[in-house]
């Protein structure tokens, strides 16, 4: 294990670090505001390029998701967004599948891996972590850029392939569900895999809304609208479970998820505004361009953990410039997608200003 | 513009053969699905694309949006193009949402026993039992999806029809021939009011074809609404290039009086019995557009019983829920009648860049409702005075009464203007809340940045012998701390917003 972290799992946290990890929460609260996803796409990795270990770095945001979606779905609730009964039957394989994410990477720390240098002495838990942010995350980045390319070059609707979810939505996997909120009827296998999966990635990379939103709308054909408070819902129950099962293990930095929280909470309020004043196409580009730096960047970490644990033979001098390239990539792409997004806001919110004065000045000539 | 007769059928249900065979009876033209889709496909709508993004729902892009707009007016404009020309029988999924709140459209839904359309489907299609089951399921299905896609509401909901027709009972003949007597009731006749709300639907809907059609504004989202031969089109923030392409488009338009362009990303729908654009309550609502990039719908909400006019009440052929717009403002003089505000206030929107189009409904509170729950989709509620005739106690309860009924139609907020200020202005309450929550945020915090030590040996277990229980607890502390301090800086955050009038 690192030497420098504190009971082999914890950063030291001086002004600085601190201060970064307040702006990693700023910009994942404008990125998840605007997106609609909970911001742990950049979040997570941005806490490995700090030294905080992979593990970490997951059970620190998975329990800064928890809080979040604790607050954010009460006004979902409140609007009748949220299919209840879905969620309950997606919670109980979610659970599994977070489970079984935080034994492996539970396993794999212990287990230990690299000679401490660079990002920590879990070199195999965060190369996992990485392996698995990079498949998953690259999958929806590319996909999400050639939509909106397509969709702005061709102006052709055709979208994503649907070809794997018509197949299965098609397939007669009998026994049924139906839910009345969200009007629907599903199968319980397919019901199973999805909230297996969804929590797989939610507690192994902290970003479960990536698959569970997609599946709720193209596989069981809910509204938009009912998928998203659904999954907010869902995301508190995951949040919960993962904040207890990686808090057990003694894995969560709270002091790491009180700091997001500064950034967050007032970054998505930006974001969320963001999507009133920018056009939906810039919203995709933007949203794609920045996941894929940041899976870009996390690959440019991923030689470090290889040579950490032996399998590649490169200069440890390399794991800091690997580390530093790293981050300043995604320091730049999140930096740069919220200075767009805020300029948009700030000439938004001007203009506005501009209407209250030719209302006020009415009013006073009357 | 004459009666129609929608008829909803689904698939194998004998709804064509009842049709036809009404319509014959009835003497009116016959119009079916298929050759509204034809015109719609001559008019250049991809309705196959369409149908099959709509059946397997996925995020709804821009484009999608366009073409269901296109389509929808469209649909909307050629039937009442086909009901100018005399009584009409159309038979498919949902004219008679095309046609919302219109009280001389009868509205009909066909079903039929399962075990005759099974046995037509193997019969017409040559599959098995298991097959055709399957095949009945998944096309009942798709079908579901896309009414509730195209218009957000439950096609089997039997509140949308005036009768449901089982012809498992009773004969195709027979039950045309109730159907005819129906069509005859004085409820289903046409009334000047409901005239009106079929020539301002039918108004809107070609205005928006005509958007749809012109390559200057083909590319860009609209909501049009049409009152009295006024249309109102509202366009998002990022489309603002168009807003002087709309007037030219639109110009010359038959029976098109005025014409406003709206920049806003949703609607805040304001319902009240008389507007003053003078009062604090108008400055509250624009304000909160301005903040929303909202415009203001106004609805002047004058309830049956307070009009002072019963007797003309009474004379309403038929008060029915979908009555939006009653039959008392056709005895009134439209330029020379009182309008409680509603021009001026409507003129005062305009100028500020705000106006979202206004009308007017003389009624039952069931009216109200069923007119706000159209197809343009309102952020807020906003009720002010109604009831105003009534003593104070009976007025509380009644406009509660309507909130209610509102909030149970429209997954909206609904608050009234005197909530505004305590609901969406930094106020003194919020000051006490943000002081009182920033204290603790900031005790939270100076407590664990300023023990570090101590919170990191908690959290590790080092201080403990490191058994399950004292794992546990550590899940505990955690599971229980963590929400506490996201709800008390998310107010602080909220309040904050609040504060630069950003939330």
């Amino acid at each position: 294990m690192d030497p420098l972290l504190m009971y082999d799992h914890f950063i030291p946290l001086d002004l600085w670090v601190a201060v970064q990890v307040v702006v990693l929460g700023v910009v994942g609260g404008i990125l998840s505001g605007f997106i609609g996803s909970g911001g742990a796409f950049f979040m997570t990795p941005g806490m490995m390029n700090l030294g905080v270990p992979g593990v970490v770095a997951v059970a620190s945001n998975i329990t800064h998701k928890f809080g979040k979606a604790m607050v954010g779905s009460r006004k979902h609730n409140e609007l009748g967004n949220v299919d209840k009964r879905m969620g309950v039957y997606l919670i109980a394989t979610s659970f599994i599948g977070i489970r079984i994410a935080v034994w492996i990477n539970s396993m794999l720390f212990e287990g230990g891996g690299g000679d401490g240098h660079g990002a920590g002495g879990s070199a195999a838990a965060d190369l996992y972590i990485s392996a698995v942010f990079v498949c998953i995350l690259s999958v929806v980045a590319v996909s999400m850029l050639r939509d909106a390319l397509r969709r702005r070059d061709a102006d052709d609707e055709g979208g994503p392939s649907m070809r794997l979810a018509n197949a299965l939505a098609r397939m007669h996997l009998p026994p049924y569900v139906t839910f009345k909120v969200s009007e629907v009827r599903v199968s319980l296998w397919v019901l199973m895999l999805v909230g297996l999966a969804t929590g797989y990635l939610a507690g192994t990379i902290g970003v479960g809304g990536f698959i569970g939103v997609p599946c709720m709308i193209y596989l069981f054909g809910m509204p938009t609208a009912v998928a998203a408070g659904t999954e907010l819902y869902l995301a508190m129950f995951m949040g919960g479970w993962g904040a207890l099962n990686y808090a057990f293990q003694g894995f969560v930095d709270i002091r790491l998820t009180l700091l997001l929280y500064l950034g967050s909470l007032l970054g998505i309020y930006i974001g969320v505004y963001g999507t009133k004043v920018v056009k939906e196409i810039l919203i995709r580009i933007v949203t794609a361009v920045v996941i894929l730096l940041c899976v870009i960047s996390r690959a440019v970490a991923m030689p470090a953990y290889l040579r950490q644990l032996g399998w590649i033979d490169i200069d440890p001098r390399w794991d800091g410039l690997c580390n530093g390239a790293s981050k300043a990539m995604l320091f730049a792409a999140g930096l740069a997608g919220c200075s767009l997004i805020l300029y948009h806001v700030i000439r938004s919110y001007r203009q506005r200003l501009k209407v209250r004065h030719r209302l006020a000045e009415a009013r006073a000539a009357t | 513009m004459s009666q129609i007769v929608c008829l909803s059928r689904g698939s194998l249900s004998r709804g064509k053969e009842l049709a036809e065979l009404l319509a014959r009876k009835l003497d009116y033209a016959v119009l079916s699905r298929e050759d509204l889709i034809e015109a719609a496909i001559r008019e250049g709508i991809h309705v196959g694309k369409l149908e099959t993004s709509m059946m397997n729902p996925r995020t709804f892009t821009e484009r999608l949006a366009r073409e269901r707009d296109h389509y929808l007016a469209f649909s909307t404009a050629y039937l009442c193009d086909r009901i100018r020309e005399g009584p009409l029988v159309y038979h498919g999924r949902t004219g008679h949402l095309l046609l919302r709140n219109i009280s001389h459209v009868m509205r009909v839904r066909v079903v039929a026993d399962d075990e005759y359309r099974l046995n037509a489907t193997m019969r017409n299609l040559g599959i098995d039992r298991e097959s055709a089951l399957q095949y009945l399921v998944a096309i009942e299905e798709d079908r579901k999806s896309w009414v509730r896609s195209m218009y957000g509401v439950s096609w089997e909901d039997a509140s949308q029809y005036d009768v449901v027709v089982n012809v498992e009972r009773m004969s195709v003949e027979n039950a045309a021939s109730a159907l005819v007597g129906m069509a005859q009731l004085p409820d289903f006749r046409m009334t000047p009011a409901s005239l009106r709300t079929m020539e301002d639907l039918h108004l809107a809907a070609r205005a928006r074809v005509r958007l749809a059609r012109d390559p200057r504004t083909a590319r860009t989202g609209f909501t049009v609404v049409a009152h009295g031969g006024e249309i109102t089109v509202t366009y998002l923030p990022h489309d603002m290039e168009v807003a002087d392409d709309i007037r030219r488009v639109l110009d010359g338009l038959e029976a098109a009086r005025e014409i406003h362009a709206t920049m806003a990303a949703t609607t805040i729908l304001w319902v009240q019995e008389t507007f003053d654009a003078s009062s604090d309550a108008f400055s509250e609502v624009v304000e909160i557009a301005g903040k929303w990039n909202a415009a203001v719908e106004l609805v002047r909400f004058a309830p049956a019983e307070a009009s002072g006019v019963p007797e003309v009440v009474g004379t309403l052929t038929r008060p029915s829920p979908s009555t939006a717009v009653a039959g008392i403002e056709d005895d009134l003089d439209e330029e020379d009648a009182d309008d409680g505000g509603l021009k001026a206030t409507l003129d005062e929107l305009a100028r500020v860049g705000k106006s979202g189009g206004g009308r007017w409904v003389y009624g039952e509170r069931a009216s109200l409702v069923a007119s706000c729950c159209g197809m343009v989709p309102h952020a807020l509620v906003v009720l002010g005075t109604i009831y105003s005739d009534r003593d104070p106690a009976a007025r509380v309860r009644l406009t509660r009464e309507l909130r209610d009924s509102l909030a149970s139609r429209m997954r909206v907020p609904i608050v009234t203007t005197d909530e505004l200020r305590t609901h969406y202005f930094f106020g003194r309450r919020d000051l006490f809340r943000l002081t009182g929550y920033l204290a603790v945020v900031v005790i939270v915090y100076l407590l664990v940045l300023t023990h570090q030590e101590a919170v990191l040996a908690f959290l590790h277990g080092a201080g403990s012998d490191g058994s399950t229980l004292a794992r546990l607890w550590v899940a505990l502390a955690v599971f229980v701390f963590v929400p506490i301090v996201a709800f008390a800086y998310g107010s602080v955050a909220r309040s904050l917003m609040k504060l630069i009038r950003m939330e």
